[in-house]
């Protein structure tokens, strides 16, 4: 198993994976042109061809048989092209000492804060390879090839994670906010902002602070809630270092989570070593390992024994990352907990 | 008869009884012996004043029953609304949005805090017995206010408006202030508009949203209260709406309650009635029915009466309407049809 650059050849599979994924993955729309477009583009990226404020660097999740069975996504910026809109939630106070009154008001503030920043996007992992390390290796995958090339990227990376949505996918945030200023349902707006028009559609959201009180109680309980459909890429960006400081999707008030790349547990652990070919112990903890290539990017995670500087892997994980032993690696204990037992 | 004039501090003890029956909401007048004195004194002072320019005067009047001396309902004039204090309103405004690459561009109605309304004469403090409703004392109790500035237009703005108390239901709940003002007060409606009377009213308003607030965000029952009257409202709203004065996109901050607007040249008792001079009269052949004031400013009367009136000619008036407004032979009255 591998995480490797997207190519245009995958762009049946993509299609395939984009359909199954459905609506709720914005990022990655099941339109054939539009997939075709982001593939070649990607190509550029992973050659080192794109400024960053264009960069797109998509990620395939593929097996030994070459079947690919997941993605996940990179920008080298955002809101340097078009502008980048999140709610902050802060907050106002109504007081008077002398009648005794005193109201905190979360209050959301329309920014652009984030622009410049990295984000990491479009995961989807088929349902049927839920298991192991693979949904892990595909996200925190990412945050590995960050560690090696971190001048392609901002000084912070984010994931927006969906919000909590009913069952027929209404948002009670944008039933209470959203819907007033658009005239259109969710799904459609989500639809169109996945085709590249969130821009245009956030420049239709008014520009004024909103004090929360003034929405649905509903769409207040939803603030800065992730869908429970996220929680696993939650839980594993969380461990990774990601926190919500406040900052919230504008359609759904979904959770934008964030790290500086310094704070980002891959990137600050990750280091450098000679690969080796041997037999890692039976209790060998697994690595999350890369071959420090941008173009002919690999990534895999495999039980690896460190030995002083090498790092020793078996014969296979070698030829997935299409290396020889001497070659160098940049290699990171898939879990905190395993990181401890090597320190150990 | 009635007669309206101006308030004097004898008039305390009735005027406690008007502003303890007064609707929720006339927060200009204080159930509060005190505060009530201080008006009556600024009252006074505003008479007695020789005014050059329309400053913090506050003129308030009473409609009494000559007969009985018993005070019928009272209105005021505030010369100009935010003299010293800020006189805060919501403005309704729609904001537009518009994308250009989506098709799409509709307004979005949204309430504004402002100070818009600053500078402006103001009419407030309308009080009647609910006996008199709809009756031409009412009228009189009005527009006697509109007569008075027609008299003294240099006392006061180009412009007048006046807030019509808006929609609260039976237990005193303002579906308006429950959605919106509740939640930076954390009061009730009705103790918010108490503590406006007896506080200043900008205190209270320090305490209003700052940012705008979208109105299709707003609960449909409060949505419902923008410019909504409160029943026993109606009758002072009519009688304005009648004189030429219109609503506007401004509204009341607690209740939203309608802001009504005229400039002075379109107010109809100011702009068409018409100065005379007294010529007493034994017998009287009505033929309508006229609001008559003296124009004097201390010494103002105001009374409803049945007249034989013609443009041009004096104004024939009995012995009676004579003493109710303090005239005699030869003096100038002010003369509207009612």
């Amino acid at each position: 198993m591998i995480v490797r650059p997207a190519q245009i050849t995958d762009l049946p599979a993509l299609l395939a994976l984009a359909r199954q994924a459905g609506p709720v993955l914005t990022t990655l729309p099941a339109s054939e042109e539009r997939l075709a477009h982001r593939l070649r583009w990607t190509q550029r990226a992973f050659a080192g061809q794109i400024e960053r404020a264009d960069a797109d660097y998509l990620f395939v999740l593929e097996d030994d048989d070459q079947q690919v069975l997941g993605i996940s996504a990179l920008t080298g910026a955002i809101g340097l092209r078009e502008p980048w809109y999140n709610y902050r939630v802060g907050m106002t106070v109504s007081s008077s000492p002398d009648l005794g009154i005193q109201r905190h008001i979360p209050t959301l503030f329309l920014n652009n804060e984030m622009t410049g920043q990295s984000e990491i996007c479009s995961l989807f992992l088929r349902p049927d390879q839920r298991q192991g390390s693979h949904g892990r290796l595909l996200s925190v995958g990412r945050l590995l090839f960050v560690a090696e090339f971190p001048h392609l990227f901002g000084e912070k990376l984010i994931a927006e994670l969906r919000g909590r949505a009913d069952e027929q996918g209404c948002s009670p945030f944008w039933d209470s906010l959203g819907r007033h200023f658009f005239k259109m349902d969710f799904n459609h707006a989500h639809h169109l902002s996945g085709l590249g028009s969130k821009s245009f559609i956030a420049e239709l959201m008014p520009r004024q602070p909103l004090y929360t009180c003034l929405l649905t109680e509903q769409a207040q309980a939803v603030i800065g809630k992730a869908h429970p459909n996220t929680e696993p890429a939650l839980k594993i960006l969380t461990a990774e270092g990601f926190t919500h400081e406040g900052y919230i999707d504008i359609f759904d008030a979904g959770p934008v989570i964030e790290a500086p790349l310094s704070k980002i547990r891959s990137v600050r652990d990750s280091q450098a070593l000679v690969l080796a070919i041997g037999t890692p112990d039976d209790q060998a903890p697994i690595w999350l390992i890369h071959n420090r290539r941008l173009e002919n990017c690999r990534i895999t995670a495999a039980p690896a024994r460190l030995a002083g500087n090498d790092l020793v892997v078996d014969r296979l994980t070698a030829k997935r990352l299409q290396l020889q032993p001497g070659d160098s690696v940049r290699a990171v204990p898939l879990l905190r907990s395993q990181a401890q037992a090597v320190a150990a | 008869m009635l007669v309206i004039r101006p308030v004097e501090l004898t008039d305390l003890p009735q005027l406690q009884r008007l502003a303890h029956d007064s609707l929720v909401g006339v927060t200009s007048l204080p159930d509060n012996a005190e505060r009530l004195r201080e008006r009556i004194l600024d009252s006074c002072t505003s008479f007695d004043q020789d005014v050059r320019t329309h400053g913090p005067e506050n003129y308030f009047f009473v409609l009494e029953d000559l007969a009985t001396r018993h005070l019928a309902g009272c209105s005021e004039i505030l010369a100009t609304a935010g003299f010293d204090e800020p006189f805060y309103s919501l403005r309704n405004r729609h904001f537009t949005s518009a994308s250009r690459e989506l098709n799409i561009e509709h307004g979005v109605p949204a309430l504004s805090l402002c100070h818009d309304l600053n500078g402006h004469t103001l009419l407030r403090g309308f009080h009647i017995d609910a006996a008199l409703v709809r009756s031409p004392a009412s009228e009189l109790l009005s527009r006697a206010r509109l007569m008075f500035i027609a008299a003294h237009a240099r006392r006061f703005a180009e412009a007048v408006i006046t807030e019509i108390v808006g929609y609260s239901d039976d237990q005193g709940h303002s579906p308006f202030w429950d959605a919106l003002g509740k939640h930076f007060f954390d009061l009730p409606y009705a103790e918010a508009e108490r503590l406006c009377g007896l506080e200043s009213r900008a205190f209270l308003a320090e305490l209003m949203p700052q940012y705008p607030i979208y109105v299709p965000m707003l609960p449909q029952s409060a949505q419902d209260c923008i410019g909504r009257i409160h029943p026993d409202g109606q009758d002072a709203f009519d009688i304005l709406e009648r004189e030429g004065f219109e609503t506007n996109s401004y509204i009341d901050l607690f209740d939203g309650g309608p802001t009504l607007h005229a400039r002075l040249a379109d107010i109809r008792s100011i702009a068409h009635s018409q100065t005379g001079t007294v010529i007493l009269s034994d017998t009287l052949d009505a033929r309508g029915r006229y609001l008559v004031s003296n124009d004097a400013l201390k010494g103002y009367r105001a009374i409803v009466a049945d007249l034989d009136y013609r443009p041009g000619q004096p104004v024939a008036l009995s012995a009676e309407m004579c003493t109710a407004l303090n005239v005699s032979d030869g003096s100038p009255v002010r003369v509207i049809a009612l």
